[in-house]
């Protein structure tokens, strides 16, 4: 049971609390999912379940904590570590072995435990996260739903009461998302553990929370039911969405709890709207069989693409089906078979100074760009590598379309983690190239600062440039695409409209999608849009369900 | 032979060996068996050209050391041609046995490198790293986080110069760094960040200091002055039992001290060493062999190990006992794993 | 960092041991007389520096190692192995060395104690990845050491100076880089040069031996290793004039966060 009571907390050298008067309680063997937009003290709120707040960070704490009966505050980590695991966001930066084994067995070597002892608790913590097979393999070579697995089972060793994870499934895709999160309710159910689970796709979790704690920008937190809570807050997922503007009450959490829905007669009649593939006019750029190995492995396997003027391409795929090869290979910073043509040119021919005036490409992390002392250096930078210029004045207009106008003088590392992916953004497109290639933009970001992505990609759209999407966010590209790529173990499974890549493919399909089959809605706005305008055209009065 | 022990009980037998002798015969003997031994650990690990590296190492190496002894020292009986005297330092005889002294120089120094060489070879990163003492601890982690993390930031620092490339940076002066090592540097301390709380999450400890520690530290830093002392005594030809005490005292002292510290951690090891008949047996063999040939040498039985070449030139004396410490750098051939 | 009298005073210690080691074939003409029998003079040598090491790596560990130091030194170092195998990739002129300016930075920021964890440690876990622990893994431990160690200098002239971001902190730390390029080879062909060195079995002088010692000493550096420390010192100067501010700008965002602490209170 844990149970706190006015936790107000302030990062030492701020001048804001990051937690104010936090007050709730969270019975023993219950799941708890923690959420709220980008800064409102997730973080900092699970840090403080295992004293890592304050005591690593240092920093003033008041009010009262109480984990399991201990008290992290005066107690220290090293108590509470043993009752509380916790997973953090980036499977990579929390391991410190390469073998799967000694990474699990480590908090018990750490505690001086005898060796009979250990083994059994490894066996035992193996077996709980379904890790038999990797047991002795190199932790780089398995894949991210295994490594959370891995964080996991390593917390598991101590017998813990709780398990606290931070943004556990951000870097997943939904396959493994959802994998990962049937484990995580098998412990609960099998352990009595309890879990806080912290997380910005609400979708991933919805179905498993037993409360939710959100947490808002002016640091008040609202707790309790999903049922009591959902209501209250401005960001949810596409299925509460819908459901609060239809009126469904209870609010189902999960896509089968959602009543069975009658088309209204008008929408039976007229048809589905579908959106259409572009016209086809000279593709900007065109791939041609394209196939990659790294090493000896077979990564890419005989890749046909197109992106035309003006549309957005959306690739998605599973985590190592090849995405992310597929685009070095198509910017030649590995060989390749098979033929690409830039704007009708074969790139095979062309330097990489004449490719890259007319891409721009945003690295899965955009802080890989960052490095100068001012946002205007970073643009200044790119300008003067392609022999460009611009002048000051020219580059704060250039600037105001991502919000950065007012911060162009900052140091770009100070700023929020949107504002950063804007500053690489700006960077990468100052010498207005007419192609972007994005990589899985939308890692760790909420909402809100998807929502300012979408829009300022649109905006680009509209200007005529063309733009392919990498992502494994069905829901983020469903809002976006003009047409989509799907891709399996590097072949290309599906190429054509997103209506259909989002509804008829297991794995891929949006949540709208799933909720009303065979209508063609791919997003919420698509559902809600077309309920309303038909509704009004056909004055029925039975939609007030 | 696959277990720790046994291997470092073959580097500190060589080890004495070389640095005892000056007599070529065994030193070639001992060379020939490290170039087997080594070749036959090369060919486990699929390294086909380490003796070409090595021997062409070596032979560098002894070139380098015949040259600067012959042009510095000018001592020695058969003079093969002069430089006049006015030159600094280079001037005077160039003589045949100041090249002798030089190579056999060469050739202990490349031979030590070459026994530590096919120690690196034989046991694996992780035998090496659970053989830095217990009392090392924090230190041993910083070696496995940077060992760990090593490839990782190989791999990002290779993304982050594949994306500033895209951006228009071209990789030709040292400044062209810049926009790879900020970024590498950023998310690498980002990282460090999230990885201590991991480990503190899971139970790490930091060392808390407390007066035993630092009370061990005075008594370790006397007991090295100690050992400094017995040696600097031999060499002003102070007498046996003297440096003998500094030295036992010194050196014992120092252990345990250093094992007691260890104590003050509490971590135990998960994985054993697996050991099989051949590892007992090198155990034995080597062990046996160092005890035995450090007593003889001590009751000076060996003389044929001393050899100089000065001031005449002239041919070494060997002892048939001596051949076989020489060989024993062969002897892990025939007690390879087979695997 | 804290820093009692008696760790100081250690150090001292240990410093004098080590430096006395290095520059016993200077002083101890004695020692000639060992070396018809083999080479056990320099493998003293490499035993004294050995303890050295051991000292001063306990006295780090309990006065500034946690958590947090170990993840950071950690990650520093693996970055700073890696620079060390891009020197030898690099078809660069032999000597350029871009190791030693984020030892000397980490010295500079973070102290003392941790400048010396970082030289040592660098050399340790490159020696390892390259397979190249050897008998100098001791002295290049300990010189790179030092390197890191007396970066704090530069620290403490800098603010009496009043020297905080002024080019004079960079020019100062150019210097630096430049003397210890220099140093540095001429300290480790300290270590190397008795296993080389050449003996008489003639008596000595006292007075005479030293300085013949140091002229023949100075020869030996001249012909073998003054390209690579020039270089070497050049290499820094270079990597230091460039890097050095936004290098600095980040360890200074990081330091508040990696600080030691101890274990917060209920306080506000």
């Amino acid at each position: 049971m844990i149970k706190i009571d006015s936790l107000t907390f302030q990062y030492p050298q701020t001048s804001q609390p990051a937690l104010k008067n936090i007050s709730l309680e969270i019975p023993s063997g219950s799941l708890t999912l923690v959420t709220g937009p980008t800064g409102s003290g997730k973080s900092t709120f699970l840090r403080c379940l295992n004293g890592l707040v304050p005591h690593f960070s240092g920093g003033t704490i008041t009010g009262e904590l109480q984990i399991f009966g201990h008290d992290p505050i005066s107690e220290g980590t090293e108590t509470i570590s043993a009752r509380v695991g916790f997973v953090f966001q980036e499977p990579e930066a929390q391991f410190l072995f390469d073998v799967v084994e000694d990474e699990i067995v480590f908090s018990l070597e750490n505690a001086g435990m005898p060796r009979e002892q250990m083994h059994v608790r490894v066996n035992q913590a193996i077996r709980q996260m379904g890790l038999e097979g990797i047991r002795n393999r190199n932790i780089h070579e398995i894949s991210g739903g295994e490594k959370q697995k891995l964080a996991i089972a390593s917390a598991l060793v101590n017998l813990p009461d709780m398990l606290v994870l931070d943004e556990p499934t951000s870097q997943l895709d939904p396959a493994s998302a959802k994998d990962l999160m049937t484990y995580i309710t098998r412990l609960k159910r099998d352990l009595g553990l309890t879990v806080v689970v912290s997380e910005h796709r609400l979708e991933r979790l919805l179905p498993f929370v037993d409360f939710i704690a959100y947490l808002t920008p002016d640091h008040t937190l609202h707790f309790g039911t999903p049922q009591e809570v959902l209501p209250e807050m401005a960001q949810v997922p596409p299925l509460i969405k819908i459901a609060k503007e239809m009126k469904i009450t209870p609010l189902p959490l999960r896509v089968d709890d959602f009543p069975e829905y009658e088309y209204p007669a008008i929408l039976r009649e007229k048809g589905f709207p579908k959106s259409a593939p572009k016209q086809a006019q000279n593709p900007v750029l065109e791939i041609n069989k394209l196939s990659a190995s790294l090493g000896k492995q077979q990564v890419l396997d005989q890749v046909d693409l197109q992106l035309y003027p003006g549309e957005v391409l959306t690739l998605v795929g599973t985590n190592g089906a090849g995405k992310t090869t597929l685009l070095r290979s198509i910017l030649g910073l590995i060989p390749s078979d098979g033929e690409r043509y830039l704007l009708g040119e074969k790139m095979g021919a062309m330097d990489l100074e004449n490719i890259i005036h007319q891409i721009g490409y945003l690295p899965q992390n955009p802080n890989d760009l960052l490095f100068a002392e001012t946002v205007l250096d970073e643009l200044q930078f790119t300008l003067k590598n392609h022999q460009k210029s611009m002048s000051d004045e020219a580059l704060t207009v250039f600037l105001s379309k991502f919000g950065l106008a007012e911060m162009q003088n900052r140091y770009p590392r100070d700023l929020s983690v949107g504002e950063r992916q804007r500053t690489a953004l700006a960077a990468i497109t100052v010498h207005k190239p007419g192609i972007l290639l994005l990589d899985e933009p939308t890692r760790g970001m909420d909402y809100n600062a998807k929502r300012k992505l979408t829009n300022l990609l649109r905006d680009w759209r509209t200007k005529g440039k063309s733009i392919l999407l990498v992502t494994h966010d069905v829901e983020f590209a469903a809002g976006l695409a003009d047409r989509v790529l799907i891709i399996e173990h590097g072949k290309v499974r599906f190429t054509g409209s997103p209506g259909a890549a989002f509804s008829e493919f297991p794995g891929f399909e949006t949540q709208t999608a799933r909720l009303f089959p065979h209508s063609g809605w791919i997003t919420a706005e698509d559902c809600l849009s077309q309920l309303k305008s038909e509704i009004n055209l056909s004055k029925s009065p039975d939609q007030q369900s | 032979m696959t277990a720790s022990l046994p291997w470092i009980l073959w580097l500190a037998a060589n080890l004495a060996l070389l640095l005892s002798t000056r007599n070529p015969i065994y030193l070639l003997l001992n060379l020939t068996g490290l170039f087997l031994t080594g070749n036959m650990l090369a060919q486990k690990r699929t390294q086909t050209s380490w003796v070409q590296q090595n021997l062409r190492f070596l032979l560098t190496m002894i070139l380098l050391s015949t040259l600067i002894n012959t042009l510095f020292s000018h001592t020695g009986a058969t003079v093969l041609f002069s430089l006049p005297e006015t030159w600094p330092l280079v001037g005077g005889d160039i003589t045949l046995e100041s090249m002798v002294y030089g190579a056999i120089n060469g050739v202990i120094i490349g031979a030590l490198y070459l026994t530590f060489n096919i120690l690196n070879l034989a046991l694996s990163i992780k035998q090496i790293i659970r053989l830095i003492p217990r009392a090392f601890y924090p230190a041993a982690m910083i070696v496995t986080v940077a060992l760990t993390f090593f490839p990782s930031i190989q791999e990002r620092a290779r993304e982050i110069k594949e994306a500033q490339m895209i951006r228009g940076s071209k990789m030709k002066k040292v400044t062209d760094w810049l926009p790879i090592l900020i970024p590498l540097l950023v998310t690498s301390l980002e990282r460090a960040f999230l990885l201590s709380e991991s480990m503190t999450s899971r139970g790490f400890h930091a060392h808390q200091e407390s007066r035993h520690s630092r009370l061990a530290i005075v008594g370790l830093t006397l007991a090295a002055f100690c050992i400094f002392s017995g040696w600097v005594f031999t060499m002003y030809d102070y007498p046996k039992w003297v440096t003998f005490c500094l030295f036992g005292v010194g050196g014992s002292f120092f252990l345990i001290l250093l094992i007691l510290l260890g104590r003050q951690t509490r971590v135990t090891h998960f994985h054993q060493e697996s050991w099989h008949i051949k590892d007992i047996l090198g155990t034995v063999l080597f062990s046996s062999s160092l005890i035995v040939f450090i007593a003889l040498r001590l009751s000076n039985q060996l003389e044929s190990l001393s050899y100089s070449p000065y001031m005449a030139l002239s041919p070494p004396t060997f002892q048939w006992g001596c051949l076989l410490f020489c060989a024993s750098s062969l002897f892990p051939i025939f007690l390879k794993s087979n695997d | 960092m804290k820093h009692h009298y008696g760790s100081n005073l250690i150090n001292l210690l240990v410093f004098i041991l080590g430096f006395l080691s290095l520059v016993a074939p200077f002083v101890l003409p004695q020692a000639r007389s060992q070396l018809s029998s083999g080479a056990s003079f320099p493998i003293m040598v490499s035993l004294i520096l050995v303890l050295c090491l051991v000292i001063i790596l306990l006295e780090i560990q309990t006065s500034s190692l946690d958590s947090k130091m170990i993840a950071f030194l950690g990650m520093l170092i693996a970055i700073n192995a890696g620079l060390r195998f891009l020197e030898n990739a690099i078809p660069g002129p032999a000597g350029f060395s871009p190791v030693f300016f984020l030892i000397i930075l980490t010295g500079y920021f973070f102290g003392s104690q941790i400048g010396f964890l970082t030289g040592a440690m660098t050399m340790f876990v490159s020696g390892l990845i390259t397979g190249g622990v050897g008998t100098w893994l001791p002295g290049q431990m300990i010189t790179a050491g030092w390197v890191g160690q007396s970066a704090a200098l530069i620290s403490w002239l800098v603010k009496n100076l009043k020297l905080q971001g002024k080019t004079g902190e960079i020019i100062l730390l150019a210097a630096f880089g430049a003397g210890w390029g220099l140093l540095y080879g001429v300290v480790m062909n300290l270590w190397f040069w008795p296993y080389l060195a050449s003996n008489t079995s003639q008596s000595w002088v006292q007075g005479a031996a030293f300085i013949e010692n140091v002229q023949h000493y100075s020869a030996y550096y001249l012909a073998t290793s003054v390209v690579w420390d020039i270089t070497r010192a050049v290499a820094n100067v270079l990597m230091m004039s460039l890097m050095a501010r936004p290098v600095l700008k980040i360890l200074a965002r990081f330091k508040n966060r990696f600080r030691f602490t101890h274990s917060a209170g209920r306080n506000l």
